[in-house]
């Protein structure tokens, strides 16, 4: 299927679908939950005073907006297009995460809700939750998988400063998607007084298109900044999905601006072919997982595969519903970049420009190391540089064959 | 007269219904036999068989780790049918209700609804499937005289009650608090009246699960619903390899509802 006309682009529809994806499987008992939600959400995206108060948010607690960077090094080096770094890195603790959180803490306030739960993988998601809990004076439990615990140490103790609750999950892969179902498990059990600030672009409506919304900032700076900056749109964007919440913030706002391709790049692990990786748009099938119907890797029989990243943010099985529409209408092309390309584009963006990248962001850094080479001095690449790899000295060193 | 019906209709001697939730292929298929059929014998008036999923949000540890035992033994969406077909030719009456996650539904296509019914399977329970993503599924379950049997939460209003009710079948499963499998309950009035007002709205029976541990919390339950459902704590005898408590225990809820 190929897109022919957006222009009425205007998903999700009103069942929460994108096309055949999303919707909301949930147990019956969080119907009501995801009810009260769409209902807010829709009256406060209509609130100005409400927008008004993210605004500020984002403007004096983050440090938006972030800055548009010419990496002017790294394209040299590559030859080709020219490359922009959009600095999400900037971002108060780090990453593009908050962007989202900021808006989620104020969704929970207005419905009165004192507890906020979150699953991470990286953790900075959880980071960034703990951070407006504490800001916000509310109570946060952070649901962790054992063995991100292990590699992500240092955003645990930071979660556990800012006041937050860590609940190392133990079942199934004991990563990002046990996580994910703890955390449901935690909601349903708790429904009445806890929001479940999701941090991805995935899981049951309306959460795909909340994320989307509040991280759809990113998109919206960079048109403003691409036209003053070089007169028009970018040629390509570049994000890497895990999930797909900092891709969906920068693309969300081209979608109907068909000259610029947009490329996400999921973690291709030990290479697509192998099985080990986590490119549920390159090598899954449809299926529903966590409240949506989206690509999943899955065995014949339904059960959710373990996934393999070498970075934790990118280490799960599904992908946000809106991600599997716009590749099945062909709007947007999804790539993947393998552990060891993300790897060699880490080191190359530290030595060439001084900027540290998370690993999640260096495989959309692995893609335009790839192509750029190839296209004329006149093309222009953006790249959501969604984090910065502060948080993976030890899996880098590891890697490298250190020990710190 | 389908299975489930006739079961329910036997109610009318003063009978409430005793189900029974196990997972398929816990610990291993050979002895999940076994379990059901020492259940039947012991009491159990419809088993519900849990398809392991590798992801069963809905669960508490218990039945989380009945799912892991399970799928550490490779079973099947295939073996799961065998295993439901032998049962049959055991027992020709004993309804048999297929409880799992979506995405394992969805493995079979097409075929699910006439595997299901060669397989002698009486009805569905899907976890993450609710009434508004519903509609195809019942639609092709019902082609195959297949029931898909809804769940009640405790935050279900009566708007959505009555819509859910107008495509129901077999009978109702009131969950009887907001939580995991295997959750304390705590309110039993609440409960009661929910049920009440359930009934109220339907002819379809109706059974009360999640939370219920002992003889004297199944005897409340059942004095005011059509039957009550006990998992968990099957399932903790199962974990601990006693059968003989599981025959027991399952006869004590029997006698107490009773």
């Amino acid at each position: 299927m190929k897109y022919k006309n957006l222009n009425n682009y205007a998903f999700p529809d009103k069942e929460g679908r994108f096309g055949e994806f999303g919707g909301k499987y949930v147990s019956e008992t969080l119907i009501t939950a995801l009810e009260e939600l769409e209902k807010v959400y829709a009256k406060v995206k209509k609130d100005k005073s409400f927008q008004e108060e993210v605004i500020k948010d984002l403007n004096d607690f983050v440090g938006r907006p972030s800055p548009l960077y010419f990496a002017e090094r790294w394209t040299k080096k590559l030859g080709g297009a020219k490359i922009y770094l959009k600095r999400e890195d900037l971002n108060h603790t780090g990453a593009h995460k908050i962007n989202n959180t900021v808006g989620q803490v104020l969704l929970a306030k207005k419905m009165c809700k004192k507890r906020v739960i979150a699953e991470t993988g990286a953790g900075q998601h959880g980071v960034a939750t703990a951070t407006v809990a504490a800001r916000h004076g509310l109570e946060c439990i952070i649901f962790m998988g054992e063995e991100d615990i292990e590699r992500q140490a240092l955003n645990v103790y930071r979660m556990k400063l800012l006041g937050a609750e860590v609940c190392s999950v133990d079942s199934g892969t004991k990563t990002l998607k046990d996580a994910m179902n703890e955390a449901m498990r935690d909601w349903v059990s708790n429904v009445e007084d806890t929001h479940y600030i999701i941090g991805s672009v995935a899981g049951p409506h309306p959460y795909p298109e909340i994320v989307r919304d509040f991280n759809s900032i990113v998109g919206k700076e960079l048109k403003i900044q691409s036209k003053k900056e070089f007169g028009k749109y970018p040629d390509i964007i570049v994000a890497c999905v895990g999930g797909g919440s900092n891709a969906m913030g920068i693309f969300h706002p081209f979608i109907k601006e068909t000259k610029t391709k947009l490329v996400g790049v999921e973690a291709g692990g030990s290479g697509v072919k192998s099985g080990k990786h986590a490119a549920p748009l390159s090598d899954g099938k449809v299926g529903v997982l966590h409240g949506m119907k989206t690509y999943l890797m899955q065995d014949k029989n339904g059960q959710i595969l373990s996934t393999h990243s070498v970075s934790a943010g990118l280490d799960y099985p599904g992908v946000g519903p809106e991600h599997a529409y716009l590749r099945d209408i062909g709007r947007v092309e999804y790539q993947s970049a393998t552990d060891q390309q993300a790897l060699k584009s880490f080191h190359d963006l530290t030595k060439t420009e001084g900027i540290m990248p998370a690993l999640e962001t260096s495989h959309a850094l692995a893609y335009v190391n790839k192509i750029a080479p190839k296209l004329s001095k006149s093309k222009i690449i953006v790249i959501n540089l969604s984090g910065r790899g502060d948080k993976d000295m030890f899996t880098v060193a590891k890697e490298d064959g250190m020990t710190l | 007269m389908t299975r489930l019906e006739e079961v329910f209709n036997k109610k009318e001697t003063k009978n409430k219904v005793l189900v029974t939730y196990t997972v398929a292929g816990d610990p291993n298929l050979e002895s999940s036999k076994k379990i059901l059929n020492d259940l039947i014998a012991s009491g159990a008036d419809i088993l519900e068989i849990g398809v392991p999923f590798s992801d069963p949000m809905s669960e508490g540890p218990v039945i989380q780790k009945a799912h892991e035992r399970a799928l550490k033994k490779n079973i099947q969406f295939k073996d799961i049918l065998n295993l439901c077909k032998q049962i049959r030719i055991k027992n020709k009456n004993v309804p048999i209700v297929l409880m799992g996650y979506m995405n394992s539904f969805l493995s079979l296509k097409n075929k699910l609804a006439k595997e299901l019914n060669k397989a002698g399977v009486d009805g569905v329970i899907v976890v993450d499937l609710p009434y508004d993503e519903s509609k195809s599924f019942f639609n092709n379950l019902k082609k195959e005289s297949i029931d898909l049997i809804r769940l009640i939460s405790p935050t279900t209003d009566s708007k959505r009650m009555k819509r859910m009710l107008a495509s129901s079948s077999g009978y109702l499963y009131y969950v009887s608090l907001k939580g995991i499998t295997g959750a304390e309950l705590k309110n039993f009035k609440e409960v009661k009246n929910k049920v009440k007002k359930i009934k109220s709205l339907t002819n379809l029976p109706v059974v009360v699960g999640f939370g219920i541990k002992d003889a004297p919390t199944a005897k409340k339950m059942a004095s005011f619903s059509d039957g009550i459902v006990v998992g968990t704590k099957i399932i903790d005898f199962i974990e601990k390899k006693s059968s003989q408590q599981i025959s027991s225990f399952t006869k004590s809820l029997k006698k107490a509802i009773n």
